[in-house]
Formats: structure tokens, sequence, C-alpha cells
């Protein structure tokens, strides 16, 4: 129970996360299959962002006061782990570079065979 | 498909739920993650960048490579729909 | 003072290039191909450069903006990594020269959009290979991909379908790279290869990195079609466009092993990789697996593209074999036959590229008397041949001749047996195009499909050129390999 309450976070990102990878492997659906990569994605920066917090009152990591120095001296748990952040902000837009390359050719396969589910593509094709 | 999505997605995520086994907890202000590099980046940004936000110093100054190479993701998506959607005429075509 | 700023040269100037492209086709649409050709050439050169100081000087470290190590993001380019820069220069180099009339054949109208994906494609490629930082690795890895799929997605008939797919597959095989990405941050805090590999040790008993670990060789494992996991592969690289299949097939799968090279023996130690865990045992039985699954599904084709797509997956199967049986004389085959595998499928494929132009098809069955009307393509193709089969001259013979080596002084037998099998098997496959290209069955069909073919000559002088060098080269590499050996390939195996 212990296990659960201390990182309850990790836990329901995974969760999270093979929800999204069910939809992509088993939706016949293109477009249900792109939603699935999205939420599959989501998790992870779920999980990069959950790395970065830090209990016991640490604040955005911007710098409150511009005097450090004496008693004012930056204290590092004061502020959350900017690091993850910013690796997140590039995976986001990672993210949504992916999907927009993927609806660019769902909206292709749907101008060639008027359907976008999966099954009936493929019968197209053949 | 079905059942072999659902297995495979069973197997990773109670894998991975193995793997939260020995990880520090979450919000732990002494966990590697917070006391390797990232001090640096919280104690110096003033000195070393002369910005207050410390995820724009390191977005921007830092580790500004990774940001040239996001902007680049951004352009290779844009050029991926320009190559693939762009018809020769065809709206034009299209209204006729 | 240009060889001190070589590293990073070789990623800008193709990275900004590919910025300049559209801008350079909209005042002159045919300047975009000998621009294209430049640029790649600049690359090229910066990249020798660098190779000629890591031979002679070591290993370069590059910091980027200046920031030490753990904090920013340092290129380290090692042997591996300078031959793999030249590799990708070269090749692409190649692909861009013979480019020129299969666009103007297949994609007339999008040829500017093209080449800037065609650069953006090589960005991702060398950016990947020269880094030493994980997270940077990713961002490259997605730039790759994300033109890749752009690139396939223009092929003909069922190309998009064949993107997608390698779309959704690819995405999770990024997506597992960055969770083992972040599993490592979480229990060490830092990104950098070099500094990972120092603060790994203490914690390889744990289960965090048990997970990262995996998830890492199931992700590089998708991005590289090993056997299970190739469902992708064929469809995309059949369908993509030639000019794309020339530059995807041989490059992706090869910078794919690139990558599980580094994660398995720079971010953790050989000992892990290989005494800790039964990793290399896994990755022998994949091998011998892909190997055999390759070579037969190959035996079963009737098209000439798809069919080299299965030797590439068979070839997959050498190079993650020759890792697996973990000595050092069989890594050392594994990464020689990195290169000689991107020469060759770089080969095979602007062959299956010039034969698509002239004929229209890339069935078999069409290619009647094909060696009377193209005997300089032909020529080129038997080389390759060859090579692929694994004969003497040519350089395919001395990768497997340590892959074989390797596996029998580690008493490996099913491996030698496999990779006796695969070259039995090429020499079927190859056998069966020489025998229908020799011969002149045209007379059994009808003498108007005979009249048709005689149409067909030899390939334009700009596809025949960069397929010429292909042969050439794959004689050269054959006869220099002892003194590649111990210039390049010899620092490049990691100590066990």
């Amino acid at each position: 129970m212990d296990f659960i309450i201390a990182k309850y976070n990790y836990l329901i990102y995974v969760i999270l996360m093979m929800i999204g990878f069910y939809a992509m492997i088993a939706k016949n659906n293109l477009i249900k299959k792109i939603i699935g990569m999205n939420i599959f994605q989501t998790a992870i920066i779920l999980f990069f962002v959950s790395i970065a917090y830090k209990k016991g009152g640490a604040t955005l990591p911007i710098l409150t006061h511009a005097d450090a120095h004496g008693e004012h001296a930056i204290q590092v748990a004061q502020y959350l782990n900017p690091l993850p952040h910013v690796l997140m902000l590039t995976a986001i837009v990672v993210s949504i570079a992916t999907l927009g390359v993927a609806l660019a050719i769902a909206i292709m396969m749907y101008r060639k065979y008027h359907t976008l589910e999966e099954d009936e593509i493929l019968k197209a094709i053949k | 498909m079905k059942t072999l999505g659902l297995i495979v997605s069973i197997i990773a995520g109670a894998f991975l739920m193995y793997g939260t086994i020995d990880m520090p907890d979450w919000g732990d202000p002494n966990s590697p993650a917070s006391i390797h590099v990232s001090p640096r980046y919280i104690t110096n940004t003033e000195v070393e960048t002369a910005t207050p936000n410390m995820v724009t110093s390191v977005l921007a100054d830092y580790r500004g490579y990774d940001t040239l190479g996001e902007t680049t993701v951004i352009f290779t998506a844009g050029m991926a729909c320009i190559l693939l959607l762009r018809r020769r005429g065809g709206v034009r075509k299209a209204r006729r | 003072m240009i060889i001190e700023q070589a590293p990073p040269l070789i990623v800008i100037i193709v990275l900004m290039s590919a910025v300049a492209t559209p801008l350079i086709g909209w005042l002159r649409k045919d300047l975009c191909y000998p621009w294209v050709v430049l640029v790649l050439l600049a690359s090229t050169c910066c990249s020798v450069l660098v190779l000629n100081t890591v031979i002679h000087e070591g290993v370069i470290h590059y910091y980027m903006g200046g920031w030490l190590p753990p904090w920013g993001i340092e290129y380290v380019i090692d042997h591996l990594n300078a031959m793999m820069l030249v590799l990708i220069t070269g090749s692409s180099l190649l692909v861009a020269i013979y480019s020129k009339r299969s666009l103007e054949a297949e994609l007339p109208d999008r040829t500017v959009s093209f080449y800037t994906l065609f650069l953006l494609q090589v960005t991702g490629f060398l950016g990947i290979v020269i880094t030493g930082d994980v997270f940077n690795l990713y961002v490259f890895l997605e730039i790759a991909s994300l033109s890749g799929y752009a690139l396939i997605a223009t092929g003909e008939e069922g190309a998009p379908f064949a993107a997608f797919r390698y779309l959704i597959l690819g995405t999770v095989g990024a997506c597992f790279y960055l969770l083992g990405v972040g599993y490592l941050y979480m229990v060490t805090g830092s990104l950098n290869m070099a500094d990972l590999a120092e603060l790994l040790p203490a914690l390889y008993g744990s289960k965090v990195i048990l997970v990262a670990f995996a998830f890492f060789m199931v992700g590089i494992a998708l991005k590289m079609a090993l056997f299970p996991l190739h469902m992708w592969l064929p469809d995309a690289y059949t369908k993509a466009p030639s000019a794309a299949s020339a530059l995807i097939a041989p490059l992706m799968t090869k910078v794919a092993i690139y990558i599980m090279l580094r994660v398995m023996f720079t971010v953790f130690r050989p000992y892990f990789s290989i005494d800790l865990l039964p990793v290399t045992k896994i990755m022998l039985y994949a091998g011998i697996i892909a190997i055999f699954a390759g070579a037969v599904m190959a035996l079963a084709q009737r098209d000439f593209k798809r069919m080299l797509c299965y030797v590439v997956i068979a070839e997959v199967g050498y190079m993650v074999g020759g890792v697996g049986v973990a000595n050092a004389v069989a890594i050392k085959g594994a990464i020689l036959h990195i290169m000689n595998d991107v020469v060759m499928t770089l080969g095979l494929f602007l062959v299956a590229g010039i034969l698509a132009y002239k004929m229209k098809n890339h069935e078999i069955t069409a290619f009647d008397n094909i060696f009377k009307k193209m005997p300089f393509t032909m020529a080129a193709f038997l080389v390759v041949a060859l090579s692929v089969i694994g004969v003497p001259p040519t350089c395919g013979f001395f990768s497997k001749w340590y892959l074989i080596q390797g596996s029998v002084m580690a008493g490996n037998w099913t491996f030698v047996v496999a990779l006796l099998f695969s070259s039995l098997v090429n020499i079927i496959l190859f056998f069966r195009i020489i025998e229908t290209g020799y011969y002149d069955f045209g007379a059994s069909g009808s003498g108007h499909a005979h009249e048709e073919g005689s149409g067909v000559s030899e390939a334009p002088l700009s596809m025949l050129i960069p397929t010429i060098v292909v042969a050439a080269a794959i004689i050269l590499i054959g006869l220099y390999n002892q003194s590649i050996i111990t210039n390049i390939i010899n620092f490049a195996v990691p100590k066990l």
C-alpha cells in the first residue's frame, strides 16, 4: 500500500500509456490509431514531468528574487527540476509533428480510397 | 489482432510496473534526478545566462542544440505536409 | 580552424541547406538538383576530414555552445561514428546524383519538397550518429523518421498505407527509446552517454535499469526491423520512390544497429550487456531466426524490390547475430558488415531503381535478355550480387569470414549454419535473376512483348555512374579490408 501511495504517479502513467498502446495496435480505424498514438506520447510526457516534481514547497523554476546572495541564497530544493520540462517541450513538439504527418497521410488515403477503415483500405489495395 | 494487442499491452504494462518498484519515491527532493545535473541550472542560471527563468535558460542556452533539432522537426513536418497534400491546380479543377 | 569546426559543420551544412532548398526551388526549380549535390559533397568532404583526424589523433570531443558535457550537449566522434559519418554522407551523395532522372519520371511536380525532405533525412541520420547525448539522439531520430515516412508515402499505389503502418510502429519504437531515456534519467540524473557510463555500474542490480535496457532494445529492434518486428519494412521499401528507397533502405536499419551498439557498449558496459543479462543469447537466436526467415521469404517473392527487402531483413540478422556471439572477432565482423551492408544494399537498390526506371515494372519475370540491353548496369549488379553471396575478392566475403570465424571460436554452430544457408539462398536468388536476364525468353511469350522490350537500352549516365562507383567501392573495400580493419574497425570494437 505504501508502495502505491509513494509512486502512484508512475503507476497511473503506465495505465494511460497502455490504453494508447492498445488503441494503436488493435483499432481498425486509422484516426483511432492516431488518437491512441497521441495518448501514448502524452503518457510519456506525464512520466517525465512527474520526475521533475519535488515535494516540500518547491515552486516553478523561475527565480523570484534577483539578488541571490546572503540569506536569500538559492536553495536547490526550492525550485522544481527544470530539465525534464525542457525535454518535454521538445517531446511535445515532436509529438505534434508526428500527429501532423500522420494526419496528412490519412488525408492522402481518404482522397484515394474514400475510407479510413484499415480492412477496407487493404481490400482496395489488393 | 484485438487479443494480440491486449496481450502485448498487458505484458508491457506489467513490465513497466515491475520497473517502478525500484524507483525513487515520487516527489523526493533528494532523488538522483534532482541532485546530479539540474542543481547547476537552478543555482547558476542568473550568473551564467542572466535569465531568471531556468526552463528558458536550459532550452535556449545549455541545451540549445536540442531546440534547433526541435525546430527542424517542425520544419520537417511542414515540408512533409506540403509534399504529401499539395495538388497542382487541384483547387481550380475542383471548383469547375 | 576548419578542422576544429568540421564536426558540427557536417550536420549544420546539411540542415541549413535543407531550410534554404525551398527558397532556391522557388527561384528556379532546376537549381535544386545541383544544390543538393553540392551540399552533400561539402558534407562528405567534412566527414572525410573528421575521419582522417580521428584516425590520426584519436577521439574528438566537441562541446555545443561551450557548455561542458553533463550540462550541455557534446559531440563525441570515435572510430565507429566517423566511419558511419563517411558512409552516410558518401552514400547519400551517390543517391543524390542518381536521383535526378528517377525523380523526373516518378514525381515530376514535387521535386523541391522531395529534395528538402531528402536533405532532412540525411540530417537526421548524421545527427543520430554524431551525438554523445541520449536525448539529442532521440530528437534527430524523429527528424529522420518523420522525413522517412513522408518520402515513403509519395510512392506508388499502396505507399501511403505502408507509410502509415511504418509511422505507427516507428513511433512506438521511438517512444520506447524515449521511455528508456526517462528511466535512465530518473535513476542517474544525467543524459550524457559518457556520464551515464560512469554512473550506471553502481546501479546494475536495479529493476529500473533492467526495464530501461529492455525498452531501449525493443524500440531499436522495431526501428531496425529485426525479424518478428519487421512487418513494416517490405511494403514500405517496395512502394517508396526509387530514390527514397535507395536512400532509406541502406541507412535506416544500419543507423539503428549503430544505436544498438552505442547503447549496449557505450551507455552500458559490455559486461552488463554480455555477462549480467542473457541479452546476447537472445540476440543470437533472434539473429539466426531473422536470417532463416528473411532467406525463406525472399525465395517466395516474385517482385525484385520486395525480394531485396527480405534480403535486408536477413542481413540485419547477420549483424544482430554477430553482436550476439559476443566475442571480439564476431563483433569485428558485425561492424565491418555494417560498412559492407550499406554499400551492398545501396548497390542493390540503385540497380532496382534503374530497372524500375527503364522497365516501369519490378517483377523478376520482366527482366528478359536484360544483360544484352544494359551491359554496364548488369555488370555492376553482378559484382553486388557476388558480394552479397560472399565471393572472395568482394567485401561481403570478409565480414562473413569474421562472423563465421567468431562463431566457430565461440562454438556456435547454429549461427555458422545460418550464415552458410543464407549464402546458399542468395546464390539461388541472384542466379534466378541472372538466368532470366541472360537468356531471351521473349520468344516464348509473344513477338509483341519482345518488340516492346527491345526499346530498353542502357541507363542514363547520371544513374549509371553512381551504380558503377558502388560496384568499384565493393571491390576496393574488399581489397583494402586489412587496412580498414587495422585503422578503423579494431578501435571501434568494444573492449570485452
